[in-house]
């Protein structure tokens, strides 16, 4: 007879990951921390712990001590398909790293998993399963035209063939929240600093593909991330903005490791450049916003990259603002709910996050909750037309920075 | 030639059956270790890189990361060595409990293993000082009844902060729901086997010695107790770790280190 293959292989795995898989105690920190284990009503599979220990029992059955005297242990497929979907129940907000005891990367980790799973057929979830289509095709997930990314802005909008500094708007600001994206040119435009942008030759970060798994298939992640380094290049940038915490972490992160080289470019969040021009003394406030606002952390820009302060130092610039925080903030922020494709897979567990999000936010008796991501603002938007809190406003650093400066942004096209 | 924690000419275990578990311990522990970097390797040297299935794949990845840019946290690796390694300050700032719970756990488990290995190193140059002629010279404290009754007190004194631990650990395990609820046969099986080592030496050295852990047992027990002891401490301790929960035990420091301390 011949010898039962394994169920399972190792397939986007790195060495250490698999060691990871060995080196959780199980003392049970990331899922008290969970957002999505916690909003799904505590669905036991969704609990990080469970996950590890699953994969490793996985890797057992597969390739260890018995397998090799007695051959691998089949894993039925029902298990793997609903294993598949619990890892999928994850925004990868990175919560359980921060809190692991044993300091396992946890969100490269999901990622690999998932990664492995579309290799071997399971993956992604739901509506995910879309992206590679629609970004091989438009460029952008949203199915829209490319040269729609740029071609609304009003006609006062300058924007500079080439420029040491360019604004990588993003798909969803440039497409869907084109307020942010109004906001952050006029406020550039007003500072007097000449910027440029890729228009339609910009191609979606790869964000949506890299967190779902999905980056390596005909590597076009890869390939994509390599053609806008190559296009900011080409617009003799030196610093790229980003007003986008999943674009930015993208950028900072996975570009480098997809491509295998280091950026050419300063990536910037645009809190961090106008956190220092405030410092300098060059923005000039002529509106005052006087408003209780509280602030939260998107993942992908706080507990990812690290940059916790330059919002902040923002909101407390700009005059009338009484700044705010909520009990959870910085590395212990609570997520969103929109990140790591729950908000297209997912939407109902993305909401239940949101709400619980919204809530932080109630009790410190804000006016506003502002983010630094239109990913953010749109899921905290509706979480709280979810939970019914009509007086909570919820809008973006970047949007009040331009409102401060005596910006109008009310001629935005939808 | 009698040997190890007061084993008598009694049982006469000998130097050479000792040997034969300890090296057995030590041959379970290398071949389970090969086994698992072989698993860790069947992994990639590279984010979304195929497998390479080389044995070295684990090492190199290892330094790769080791050695990449951070972007959160890039400390050194002496602070990750230092203080979350030996200090466990990752515990720590979760739970002030759970942290001294398992630094008594760790410290009394590093320490009893290092003062073994001591007198095991003692006993051996001894006899080998018997063989060959040199014994005489040695300098007193090396004399494996001296040098046994040296360890008597810092022996006495870990084996009792490793007690605190296993205490509180169980302690949670039984009477805490969540975590009774969460425990799993990995969780258990690695805390049975450290309660039965530890309160096996605690049973051998107080029938040796008449003491309150002797529970007035004949001290012709002794021998049998303490090689109880010593044989399932080895067999558990070392030749068990690549097969159970004992692995954390080797991979969370690595994961640490690979990880420069965490996010
Ligand atoms: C550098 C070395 C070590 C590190 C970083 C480490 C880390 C950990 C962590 C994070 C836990 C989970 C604790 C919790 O539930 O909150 C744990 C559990 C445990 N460790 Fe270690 N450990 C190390 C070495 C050891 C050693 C040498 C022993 C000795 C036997 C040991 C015995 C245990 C036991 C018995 C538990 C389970 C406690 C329980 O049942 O909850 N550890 N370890
Ligand atoms: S990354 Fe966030 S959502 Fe995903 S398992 Fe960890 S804590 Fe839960
Ligand atoms: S926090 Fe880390 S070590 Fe603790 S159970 Fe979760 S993954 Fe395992």
């Amino acid at each position: 007879m011949a010898k039962r293959e394994p169920s399972i292989n190792t397939e986007n795995f790195t060495a250490v990951q698999l060691m990871e898989l060995d080196s959780c105690s199980r003392c049970g920190e990331c899922v008290d921390w969970c957002p999505t284990y916690d909003a799904s009503g505590k669905d036991p599979g969704l609990a990080p712990r469970d996950k590890i220990l699953r994969w490793r029992e996985y890797m057992n059955k597969s390739y260890g001590l018995r397998a090799k005297l007695f051959g691998p242990k089949e894993i039925p497929e029902e298990e793997i398909e609903q294993f598949k979907d619990d890892v999928y129940g994850c925004t990868t907000c990175g919560m359980c790293a921060t809190v692991c005891e044993s300091a396992i990367n946890t969100v490269e980790l999901w990622e690999s998993m998932r990664a492995n799973l579309v290799k071997r057929g399971n993956g992604p979830f739901g509506k995910q399963g879309a992206f590679l289509k629609l970004i091989g095709e438009y460029k952008n997930p949203y199915m829209a035209d490319n040269k729609d990314r740029t071609n609304w802005f009003p006609e006062d909008v300058k924007i500079e063939d080439k420029a040491e500094v360019l604004y990588f708007g993003g798909c969803t600001a440039e497409l869907r929240q084109r307020k942010l994206a109004l906001a952050t040119a006029r406020v550039l435009n007003k500072l007097g600093i000449k910027f440029t942008m890729l228009g339609e030759d910009e191609i979606c970060c790869g964000s949506a593909l890299i967190r779902t798994g999905q980056y390596y298939v005909n590597d076009v992640a890869k390939v994509n991330a390599q053609k806008n380094i190559d296009n900011i290049v080409a617009k003799g940038a030196k610093t790229v903005l980003y007003a986008c915490a999943g674009c930015y972490r993208a950028s900072i992160i996975d570009w480098p490791r997809l491509t295998g080289k280091e950026l050419p470019f300063k990536v910037v969040h645009i809190t961090e450049f106008l956190q220092d021009l405030i410092e300098k003394g060059e923005i000039k406030w002529e509106k005052s916003i006087d408003k209780k606002v509280t602030y939260h952390d998107p993942c992908h820009m706080g507990r990812h990259v690290g940059v916790f302060e330059p919002p902040r130092a923002v909101l407390e610039a700009i005059p009338g603002i009484e700044f705010i925080e909520m009990d959870r903030i910085k590395d212990n922020q609570r997520c969103c709910g929109a990140g790591g494709g729950v908000k297209a897979g997912i939407p109902d567990l993305a909401l239940g996050v949101a709400s619980t999000r919204v809530e932080d936010a109630l009790a410190t008796n804000a006016d506003l909750l502002s983010s630094a991501c239109p990913f953010c603002k749109r899921n905290l938007s509706d979480g709280r037309d979810a939970i019914g809190a009509k007086e909570l406003e919820v809008e973006d650093v970047i949007v009040l920075t331009a409102e401060a400066m005596g910006i109008d942004l009310s001629d935005t096209p939808e | 030639m009698d040997y190890f924690a007061g084993v008598t000419d009694a049982l006469r275990v000998t130097f050479v059956q000792m040997m034969l578990i300890s090296a057995l311990a030590m041959g379970i522990f290398v071949v389970g270790m090969y086994m698992n970097l072989k698993k860790w390797g069947m992994g990639s040297t590279g984010y979304g890189d195929t497998p390479s299935k080389s044995i070295l794949a684990f090492p190199k990845m290892l330094m790769y990361q080791m050695n990449e840019h951070a972007h959160v946290h890039n400390q050194s690796v002496l602070e990750t060595f230092v203080l979350d390694i030996l200090f466990q300050r990752r515990i720590l700032r979760r739970s002030p409990l759970r942290w001294f719970m398992h630094f008594t756990i760790f410290v009394g488990w590093m320490t009893l293993f290092a003062l073994s290995f001591a007198m095991f190193f003692v006993e051996m140059v001894h006899m080998i000082g018997e063989k060959v002629g040199y014994a005489h010279s040695l300098p007193e404290f090396m004399y494996p009844e001296i040098f046994r009754e040296l360890l008597a007190v810092p022996n006495d004194i870990f084996s009792y902060i490793l007690l605190v631990g296993i205490i509180i650990a169980i302690y949670r395990r039984l009477f805490v729901a969540k975590v009774r609820e969460a425990t799993i046969a990995y969780d258990s099986i690695l805390l049975i086997g450290l309660t039965i080592i530890t309160i096996s030496g605690f049973v051998a050295d107080g029938i040796r010695t008449g003491r309150f852990w002797g529970f007035g047992i004949d001290a012709e027990i002794a021998p049998p107790m303490a090689l109880f002891h010593v044989v399932i401490s080895l067999l558990f301790c070392i030749a068990y770790i690549p097969f159970s929960k004992y692995i954390h035990v080797i991979a969370i420091p690595l994961a640490l280190l690979a990880n420069k301390g965490g996010e």
